[in-house]
């Protein structure tokens, strides 16, 4: 059997039956952000590949946040997803490199994620190409 | 140093402000830093300029290359290396022989002061002749390539710390980066092989700061060494209840209880791998069932058997564990104190047990 990846490779996972205790921390984290961005408008990111998990544990937190009424997908240096969860303004957010390997995976409380608006950098490169489009010439 | 900037030459390739800011949210969790700094992170890439790096590898394995270039390529460690110059590395180099030489001299002329130099491998003082490179004794050659470099970064336990090659009796004379390198910084990144994310954050934070990130005592960059094992396992609260696996098949292996007393060397061990995990974040040893090997630590080949525990807490700690069964939770923390109370003593005693000294504990048990 030939395997090109590693996702290639079914693997079931166990739920431990200990958990690391992060969960709960995770989730009143993400209370206590949303508070401030309804009461200050200030967002909050957090890094779920920077803290330890025990096995299950993270699908157990995905699951806990469901998924909402949006997903957007990006294609830029391979695939990323945005999941608004079941709570407005909580988003998961999960980057891929292209051969779809985990790179980032995060939590962002925000209206929307930052990287989803059209960049200005990218705006000023579109007019420029734009501009240089001579019609007559198609 | 290439004069174009980093950000320039991802928008020669093409790449859209998003795919810049993806490429810096990943390295920000690739530093261990928080999500916050991405934007600091993006703005000091924007006009970050692409270091030369030169590779030597002396007494090794090839196990620390293969730990990086093993990651499933592109990855973002795979960009990283895209946007540092490798001018030199001797196993993923085309250039061979003289042309070889001729590009460490090149690169380390057009460079001076401001390259850097990773080492993997220990380097053998007993005789020069026992590992040498193009006739170069790995001493002359380590001496040269670092006499114009801005820091050293040491790959792996054999640079670091002189790893297996030095393992008694140490037939080679093997010593370490930082034995030798007295006038220039040297960063540990210990691991036998090290996590390949802590190589490369390591270099991230040169290629984004321009400097070296904090260390601790033993040179390794406190970000991804800070912590111990043990205290970041998730299988840390079964050691804190006195709950432990005796053998690889019984009942407390199956149901994911601590592994202290099959020999984990997790309690004096520092490193990344319960949080950055191997293989794409998908597991590390101890979720697949074995004891840390203690491998970024000095001196782990010779520290007993792997499958022996690494230190026995003293008589009390029978007691304070059989009544953790006992009486429960409570007793269970209170047992996790006195460990953690008796720890140091026993590490620093460095006294090694077999699973039958336990006896005593599985009789109160």
């Amino acid at each position: 059997m030939n395997f090109d990846k590693l996702s290639d490779i079914k693997i079931e996972v166990e739920n431990s039956s200990q958990e690391t205790g992060n969960l709960p921390g995770v989730i009143a984290e993400i209370k206590f952000a949303l508070e401030q961005l309804l009461e200050t408008k200030k967002t909050h990111c957090i890094d779920l590949l920077a803290m330890p998990w025990s096995p299950g544990e993270e699908q157990k937190l995905e699951k806990y946040l469901g998924q909402g009424e949006v997903r957007v997908e990006l294609n830029a240096l391979g695939k990323s997803t945005f999941i608004e969860s079941h709570y407005s303004g909580v988003w998961l957010v999960s980057h891929y490199d292209e051969n779809g390997e985990t790179i980032g995976k995060l939590i962002e409380i925000n209206y929307l994620p930052d990287m989803i608006f059209s960049q200005t950098e990218d705006i000023r490169d579109s007019l420029k190409r734009l501009q240089s489009i001579k019609l007559n010439e198609q | 140093m290439n004069k174009q900037t980093l950000l320039e030459m991802l928008q020669q390739q093409g790449i859209s402000r998003r795919g810049f800011l993806k490429y810096c949210t990943a390295i920000t969790s690739m530093m261990a830093l928080p999500p916050s700094m991405m934007p600091a992170v993006a703005a000091a890439l924007e006009s970050a300029r692409r270091p030369s790096v030169i590779w030597l590898s002396f007494q090794e394995c090839t196990g620390c290359t293969e730990s990086l270039t093993r990651s499933h390529s592109p990855t973002v460690e795979g960009l990283i290396f895209d946007h540092i110059s490798l001018d030199y590395h001797h196993t993923l180099q085309a250039a061979s022989g003289d042309a070889a030489e001729h590009a460490r001299e090149q690169a380390m002329h057009d460079n001076k002061g401001k390259y850097l130099v990773v080492v993997d491998g220990s380097i053998p003082l007993a005789n020069p002749g026992y590992s040498t490179i193009a006739g170069i004794s790995n001493l002359d050659m380590l001496n040269e390539t670092v006499a114009g470099a801005a820091a050293v970064i040491a790959v792996g336990t054999c640079a670091a710390f002189g790893g297996l090659p030095q393992a008694d009796p140490n037939p080679t004379g093997a010593v370490s980066v930082s034995s030798l390198i007295k006038d220039k910084p040297v960063i540990n990144v210990s691991g036998c092989p090290p996590v390949p994310t802590v190589i490369t954050g390591v270099l991230a934070h040169f290629l984004t700061f321009g400097s070296i990130p904090e260390l601790d005592s033993l040179g390794r960059p406190k970000v991804f060494f800070g912590q111990s094992i043990h205290d970041r396992c998730y299988r840390r609260p079964f050691y804190d209840k006195g709950l432990f696996a005796e053998t690889f098949d019984d009942e407390g292996a199956q149901k994911g209880w601590c592994l202290y007393r099959l020999g984990c060397k997790g309690p004096m061990t520092y490193n990344a791998c319960a949080t950055l995990k191997w293989n794409q974040q998908t597991s590390w040893p101890v979720e697949s069932g074995h004891g840390c090997l203690g491998c970024s630590e000095p001196d782990f080949w010779d520290a007993g058997s792997f499958y022996k525990a690494l230190s026995i807490p003293d008589g009390d700690y029978a007691k304070a564990s059989g009544y953790a069964v006992a009486a429960g939770i409570a007793a269970g923390a209170a047992a996790g104190m006195l460990n953690k109370k008796t720890k140091s003593d026993a590490v620093a005693r460095h006294t090694k047990v077999s699973v039958d000294d336990f006896a005593v504990n599985k009789e109160t048990d």
